[in-house]
């Protein structure tokens, strides 16, 4: 249709819409015009007038059914149907309050679930990244077979960055807090350490002053210091003289040269881990010091812009050749090479899955609550069967039915959806606040455009699924033998009883998916809460604090500290142990420490001796209660001039000596070792893993605080009871010591281990959640669909007990009926759950998908509630009276 | 939704159309000129009739117009538009199209 003719047409539209009862009239003129023709002609052949008119009117056929045909070519009939559809739908549903109520609240509770988890997944996965151009940042790994994401040596990078060609920018970054000092308390700054064009990478420009350049990097030049918006308020009130100010970092002057925007979100890195977010306060530029032939330590992560039209895969395999050159030139890297990863995956990647499978879960349960809205309306429409037939019989067009039953159901779903909009944004702070600290993008969570757009699509097609059944079920009413059985009060043919049956099946089965789900996941719960974390964290108290190498230029210095700082802490009231170490336990571990020598072993052929490695106090392990298994642990003799001491971990004992002793054994982390080079292994202690959920643990030794001292350390004191007046304790013997030290990190040691299972306890409680409304609502369904078939059957059971049926007859009769249909969900059920329980192998911690007590638990739960759903209405049909049953026949 | 027409879906519009062609009719003598000139072996009835009539005023074929009819009473006349004219032709030439293919398929084959 040419848009002239279209708008002609839409002209026409409007006008008989606009001017209906004209229309109207007109054509009711028009069509009696036609009959007295028609009389007139009859009459003219000879007709009696009564006669002329009745063959007249018999010729013309219904002229209400001609007039709706003439106002469906008018097409003004859907806007004029619609207002009428709704107004019969608003009485109808203003009769039925219950139905109404019941399909509106189930389906609001749970659009609003879904909109709720679908407003996480915009905000965490779909919103793009708050950089320009994000998909174009990608994240650089060293990676071998036992290294799978290794960081980079910092002269690598430099080469890496001369000579690559793939990227637009390309830097590396390195954890490096500071310590802030000059007005009242020191406080630590999380800060990282950029090469120059950082910000470029990530599209950022600063909001004051400038980004590092190349000529910052040089050794000497690196005492500047950008700061993020939130220090530069927090701290130095916003002062916009701050560019050139001196400000002094771990007791060293630093120039400012630069503030940040508010929003520059970090991309997150591994070692040392910062999360994503606004997480940094400040960074200084990276200076390449020291010997650039010194290829051996790793700890630069790296972060590239790629060129436009660059892929990840293209500039991965360029930097595959550039890792065997620069190897080539500096001793070989084989066996390695190099991971090209967008920074998106980076971030969210690890907890994709879980938001997917909470959006199935959620969607599943949806289904569940369309299945029962369908069933209810088709309860309803059986009711109706009479009323529809009526309908039919005096003209309607079943199309014009169908649409009306659809109107009904997509009211009720747009309602539903209303409600389930509100209920999302009070879900959503709920499930923002449930969600474990440091989870990727949190912040960008919101019930936003895009939230409403995705809940109001869920409710039409919500709608439609759970109308459409039913209005088709319902058009294809028998008008004859509805009239004909109308009197008796419908029976409910054949077809939409074993419609709702299936729709009990499914909403049972479903139900046994989410439930073996929340099964799956509550013992991978249970086993993680159950397993022995290898430490104590009951009653101890932790902080960290990090010693400037201005202050304490010696080891001797360092150490120093540490044993007073030990030792005045031990001697304070209530407290049972006190340790100083590298870091603690489930805090994230610094990287291996690979090829050194064991004394009379050999690595595995193509493998490397390499373990976790760690500085400990004497009373370190007793602080954290990690167990001695054999041996000892440090003492006060384990200092500088005292031979080397070392303490390894189980795991590391039974793979690294495997013919021997451990204990006694000698470890060496030089080339040539002269005699005082060799480390002995003097204790044993029991394994702790990387994080609660890894497979095992990695092998770890630990070297003596006293000879091998650490400035960035942490504390741990375990006390009698009471650890919360410790914090204090700690704070005031730390400033007793040395008062320009941050006291930072102050946690209790279960609320580490606690956030170590937080992830596993959200996705847990939220699966829990929607299994409970699953199987609530699929309760509901079997009781609506058994309380129905024993209304239908009332009759028929007085009559069974007027022949003398028990009532336990009548009560096995209708339960079994109940049973049987839970019985065939919960096969179907079980068959789905062990293909889609493999998506939750990630997510769950020592089960197997096919777990058989999970799978007989959700058994004999589902046949239990259905049981407990059917009794009710059994009860009913036993309390048939035999008498009411024979009067009313 | 079926309409009872024992005439090809559409043809009942071609008619309509070639009816009022040379002057503006009522809905009662279409039918009636159909029926003659097809020496009533084409019956129309008023069920198919007035919702066709209605289908083409609303396409912006034919426009309809109250006026007096043969016996002076009202009756709503209906007449060509200049897009219906247009219609006509179209719809003829399609018409002697498939006519003539159909008479040339049960000829031959």
């Amino acid at each position: 249709m040419n848009p002239r003719r279209w708008l002609g047409a839409m002209k026409m539209r409007l006008r008989s819409l606009a001017r209906r009862g004209r229309v109207e009239r007109e054509l009711d003129k028009e069509l009696r015009f036609h009959l007295e023709r028609q009389i007139e002609e009859n009459v003219a052949a000879g007709m009696t007038a009564e006669e002329a008119r009745y063959a007249a009117m018999r010729r013309l056929g219904g002229a209400e059914q001609i007039k709706e045909e003439c106002r469906d070519m008018r097409q003004t009939a859907y806007l004029e149907d619609l207002g009428k559809d709704l107004r019969y739908t608003g009485r109808a549903l203003r009769k039925s309050p219950g139905f109404a109520v019941a399909i509106v609240l189930t389906l609001g509770l749970s659009i609003g679930a879904n909109s709720a988890i679908f407003s996480v997944i915009d905000g965490v996965l779909l919103k793009p990244l708050p950089y320009p151009q994000a998909d174009r940042i990608v994240r650089l790994f060293f990676s071998s077979n036992d290294f799978p994401k290794f960081p980079i040596n910092p002269f690598d990078f430099r080469d890496f960055r001369a000579r690559s060609h793939s990227f637009q920018a390309v830097a590396a970054i390195n954890r490096s807090d500071v310590q802030l000092s000059g007005s009242g308390e020191p406080v630590r700054l999380t800060g990282f350490r950029i090469t120059a064009g950082y910000f470029g990478v990530l599209g950022l420009v600063p909001a004051l002053g400038r980004e590092f350049a190349q000529q910052d990097e040089l050794p000497g030049n690196g005492r500047l210091v950008i700061l993020s918006d939130r220090a530069w308020r927090d701290k130095f009130a916003a002062d916009p003289e701050i560019l050139g100010r001196k400000i002094v970092l771990d007791s060293q002057p630093f120039t400012v040269v630069g503030v940040m925007p508010p929003g520059t979100e970090h991309p997150g890195n591994d070692y040392h881990a910062v999360p994503y977010g606004d997480s940094v306060d400040a960074w200084w530029p990276f200076t390449f010091d020291g010997n650039p032939n010194q290829r051996g330590p790793h700890y630069m992560e790296v972060i590239g812009r790629l060129k436009p039209g660059v892929t990840p895969a293209q500039a991965q395999a360029e930097m595959n050749t550039l890792v065997q050159e620069v190897g080539r030139e500096h001793g070989g890297y084989s066996g390695w090479h190099m991971l090209v990863i967008p920074l998106y995956r980076e971030i969210v990647g690890a907890d994709e899955r879980m938001l997917l499978v909470l959006l199935g879960a959620v969607g599943l349960v949806l289904l569940i609550a369309c299945a029962n809205a369908a069933n209810l309306l088709l309860a309803r429409a059986t009711a109706r069967q009479r009323e529809i037939a009526v309908r039919m019989a005096l003209g309607a067009a079943r199309a014009r039915l169908l649409r009306q039953t659809l109107t009904e159901s997509l009211l009720l779903a747009l309602i539903g959806g209303g409600l389930g909009a509100l209920l999302a944004l009070g879900g959503v702070r709920a499930l923002v606040a449930l969600l474990p600290a440091g989870f990727p993008r949190a912040d960008s969570i919101r019930v936003n455009a895009p939230v409403f757009v995705f809940t109001l699509l869920v409710a039409l097609a919500t709608g439609l699924l759970f109308g459409l059944a039913p209005a088709i079920r319902s058009s294809r009413v028998d008008v004859q033998q509805a009239l004909r059985e109308g009197a008796r009060g419908a029976t409910g043919s054949k077809h939409h009883q074993r419609l709702r049956d299936a729709l009990v099946v499914a909403e049972v089965s479903l139900a046994c998916v989410l439930l073996v789900g929340a099964g799956l996941m509550l013992r991978s719960f249970v086993n993680l809460l159950r397993m022995d974390p290898g430490f104590r964290p009951e009653h101890v108290i932790t902080a960290s604090l990090s010693l400037p190498d201005t202050d304490y230029k010696s080891d001797a210095a360092v150490a120093h500290f540490c044993d007073q700082l030990v030792a005045s802490l031990a001697a304070a009231p209530g407290v049972k142990a006190a340790g100083a170490g590298s870091d603690l336990p489930w805090t994230g571990y610094d990287e291996n420490d690979g090829g050194f020598t064991i004394e009379g072993e050999k690595p595995a052929p193509g493998e490397d001796f390499h373990a976790r490695y760690h500085v400990a106090t004497p009373d370190y392990f007793r602080a954290l209660g990690i167990p001695l298994v054999r041996g000892r642990f440090f003492t006060e003799g384990d200092r500088k001039d005292a031979p080397s001491a070392l303490i390894v971990n189980e795991t590391m004992a039974r793979l690294y000596w495997r013919k021997r002793d451990a204990l006694g054994g000698r470890v060496t982390f030089t080339d040539n070792p002269k005699e005082k080079d060799w480390m002995t292994v003097v204790g044993i202690v029991g394994d702790v893993k990387d994080r609660p959920d890894a497979a095992g643990a990695e092998p770890a030794f630990w070297w003596s605080m006293l000879q091998v001292p650490f400035g960035q350390m942490s504390v741990a004191v375990r006390a009698d009871s009471d650890t919360a007046q410790l914090a204090n304790e700690l704070r005031r013997e730390v400033h007793r010591l040395d008062p320009t030290l941050a006291v930072a990190d102050v946690r209790m040691m279960d609320q580490i281990a606690d956030a170590n299972v937080a992830t596993a306890r959200f996705s847990l409680f939220l699966v829990g959640l929607f299994a409970a409304l699953a199987i609530t609502l699929a309760a509901i369904g079997t009781y609506g669909v058994i309380s129905y078939s024993v209304g239908q059957r009332t009759h028929e059971f007085g009559m069974r007990m007027a022949l003398g049926a028990a009532r336990s007859d009548v009560l096995r009769l209708v339960l079994s009926r109940g049973v049987r249909l839970a019985f065939s969900g919960l096969i179907l059920g079980a068959a789905g759950a062990l293909v889609l329980a493999r998506v939750l192998q990630s997510l769950i911690f020592e089960v197997s998908p096919a777990d058989p007590l999970t799978f007989a638990a959700v058994g004999i739960l589902v046949l239990g509630v259905a049981v407990v759903a059917c009794y009710i209405p059994a009860r009913r049909a036993t309390h048939a009276d035999p008498m009411v049953a024979l009067r009313s026949e | 939704m079926s309409k009872p027409s024992d005439l090809i879906q559409g043809t009942l519009d071609l008619l309509i159309l070639k009816t009022i062609s040379l002057e503006p009719k009522h809905g009662w003598a279409i039918a009636k000129r159909i029926e003659q000139v097809s020496n009533e072996a084409l019956q129309i009835t008023q069920g198919a009739l007035y919702p066709a009539l209605h289908r083409l005023e609303q396409q912006g074929w034919i426009r309809g117009e109250w006026r007096a009819s043969e016996t002076r009473r009202e009756a709503k006349f209906y007449a060509l538009t200049r897009a219906g004219r247009v219609q006509l032709d179209k719809e003829l030439a399609q018409w002697e199209r498939l006519s003539s293919a159909v008479a040339l398929v049960i000829k031959t084959a």
